[in-house]
């Protein structure tokens, strides 16, 4: 059984494939897991058991038959529940939407089941992905399964949860001021997101059109590989979507990092803010880590963190008010505090003042690709902290703001948050590693040297 | 600068939100005594020539005649 839990996708696909593991097995295993330990991290919000066991089956004769699709036929995957799956609501995580039936997948889910991925269930969020963790909504906050009553961080809390958990080795989550990186900081699991327009969002509840990216979210760098391999590609009818070549993801996860160029962003974690003193040290010690495994790693300059933190704070003001302008006219009582707070906050921004939001947006990305230009990707905090408890609200407040996540939100470039080892408490820290635009797989390459060289993530939470 | 009841339901009906009870406008208020706060942060030397980072763009294919 617990075999079963932590099994990642890659080596799971490898005894599907053999026949060795059958899909109906393995889906069984993490049902009979999830309804065990479900009660206690409410990590879904619906879980779609009759329709994974029915995929699973269905799975099972197509490998059998010797029609394998590829590493995700057979295993078991979660949505973000603002992502749609056609026959399933799709609530945000809020009362607002809490009918809202999908009447069509969207094109990563699409892309997920013509993987032959098995579609699990549909995962917490902080509400519209802006408001979290709030305990005034239908259904309550996932719970971090590191440490007694922990924050799980958001806004893809459920992801993060179902993966550190061992309820499910695959989950995609959204990213428009760090929300996947955050909660694989506070997980201690791997999410990436990716360069803006490498994965459509088409079908995804938008936060802000201009920050928003769809992510995967795994435990391992392989796995996030061969998740991403799925997901990428050009949508012509998402707008923000871009006609790139998908390369091979996994073709040089094994290559190393000697002769890499690698930039450290000291200055966001020890200038900016200061970071909690074990997630800075635990920073410092990747980058000595990497330099004994060959790469030059040296300090560059970006612009100042608060500059990027200003530039998305506007943007997602406005553009989530001018989403939720109608839903927040007729039913303002139906939004949890917290998300009506954040998203009220974009009625009071003037045009002017978004609008140079958006010409600084452009200032800070020419910026920071300068300071890129002499490396081959950067390494950065994630989190400036460890978790706090999810039930100490101003705890929460004060996590939320503290990460340098965002200015790669600003510059649409692909960053991921890795395991970067535990506090003394044993709670999660992370690392950052920031790439080129299309870049996905230099970042693949160094965060599975890291891995390999630290094996952070091959630790699960105490007891699970 | 301190924002009153009045400048709440101003922003409130600008807005079209008929429907703040007296919570939903204190919130409101604290959204404008935020957003004026981040106003000032932004830099004060952008200059008419730095457009916006996301320009309308049309595609090849929306000229090519049915």
């Amino acid at each position: 059984m617990t075999d079963l839990a932590f099994l990642g996708i890659a080596d799971a696909a490898d005894l599907i494939r053999a026949c060795k593991l059958s899909p109906v097995e393995y889906v069984l295993a993490l049902l009979d897991r999830i309804s065990r330990l479900d009660s206690r991290y409410h990590a879904f919000i619906h879980l779609t058991a009759d329709l994974a066991l029915s995929a699973a089956r269905q799975a099972e004769k197509e490998v059998a038959g010797g029609n394998w699709r590829g590493p995700l036929h057979g295993i078991p995957c979660g949505l973000k529940d603002i992502i749609d799956c056609a026959g399933l609501p799709t609530t945000a995580h809020s009362k607002v939407l809490a009918d809202n039936m999908a009447m069509a997948d969207a094109p990563v889910t699409l892309r997920l089941k013509a993987a032959g991925a098995i579609m699990t269930g549909k995962l917490a969020t902080h509400e519209f992905a802006i408001g979290g963790p709030s305990f005034d909504l239908p259904w309550p906050p996932a719970v971090n399964p590191w440490g007694g009553n922990h924050f799980p961080g958001g806004s893809s809390s459920g992801s993060g949860v179902a993966l550190a958990a061992g309820m499910l080795p695959a989950a995609l989550g959204t990213d428009t001021g760090g929300s996947v990186r955050n909660p694989a900081s506070m997980c201690g699991i791997t999410g990436l997101k990716p360069t803006y327009g490498r994965i459509s969002r088409r079908g995804v509840l938008p936060l802000a059109y201009s920050l928003d990216h769809v992510g995967p979210m795994t435990r391992t760098v392989r796995d996030n590989a061969l998740l991403l391999q799925v997901l990428a590609g050009h949508d012509p009818e998402d707008p923000g979507s871009a006609d790139q070549p998908v390369p091979d993801y996994s073709a040089d996860l094994e290559r190393g990092v000697k002769g890499l160029k690698l930039g450290l962003v000291r200055h966001f974690y020890a200038e900016d803010m200061q970071a909690h003193p074990e997630q800075a040290q635990a920073i410092d010690r990747a980058a000595k880590v990497l330099r004994g495994l060959g790469a030059e790693v040296r300090e560059i300059r970006l612009p100042p963190l608060q500059d990027y933190a200003t530039c998305t704070r506007i943007i997602i003001r406005c553009e989530a008010f001018a989403i939720h302008r109608r839903w927040l006219a007729e039913r303002p009582g139906d939004y949890g505090n917290l998300a009506r707070q954040r998203i009220l906050d974009g009625a009071a921004v003037s045009a002017a003042d978004y609008i140079d939001a958006l010409r600084l947006r452009g200032r800070l990305t020419r910026r920071t690709l300068e300071a890129f230009a002499g490396v081959d990707a950067a390494l950065t905090a994630s989190s400036m902290d460890p978790a706090c408890r999810i039930d100490d609200a101003e705890a929460c407040a004060r996590l939320y703001p503290r990460q340098a996540r965002q200015p790669f939100n600003v510059t649409g470039q692909p960053a991921m948050a890795i395991p970067a080892g535990f506090t003394q408490d044993g709670l999660p820290l992370s690392l950052q590693l920031i790439g080129h635009p299309w870049q996905e797989a230099m970042l693949y390459r160094i965060a599975r040297a890291y891995e390999r060289a630290t094996g952070w993530t091959e630790r699960h939470p105490p007891g699970l | 600068m301190a924002t009153n009841n009045d400048t709440a339901r101003e922003t409130a009906a600008a807005a079209r939100l008929s429907k703040l009870d007296t919570t939903h406008l204190s919130q409101l208020k604290r959204a404008i005594e935020s957003a004026r706060e981040l106003g000032d942060k932004l830099p004060k030397d952008l200059h008419y020539s730095e457009e916006i980072a996301l320009t309308f763009r049309l595609t090849a294919s929306a000229g090519r005649r049915p």
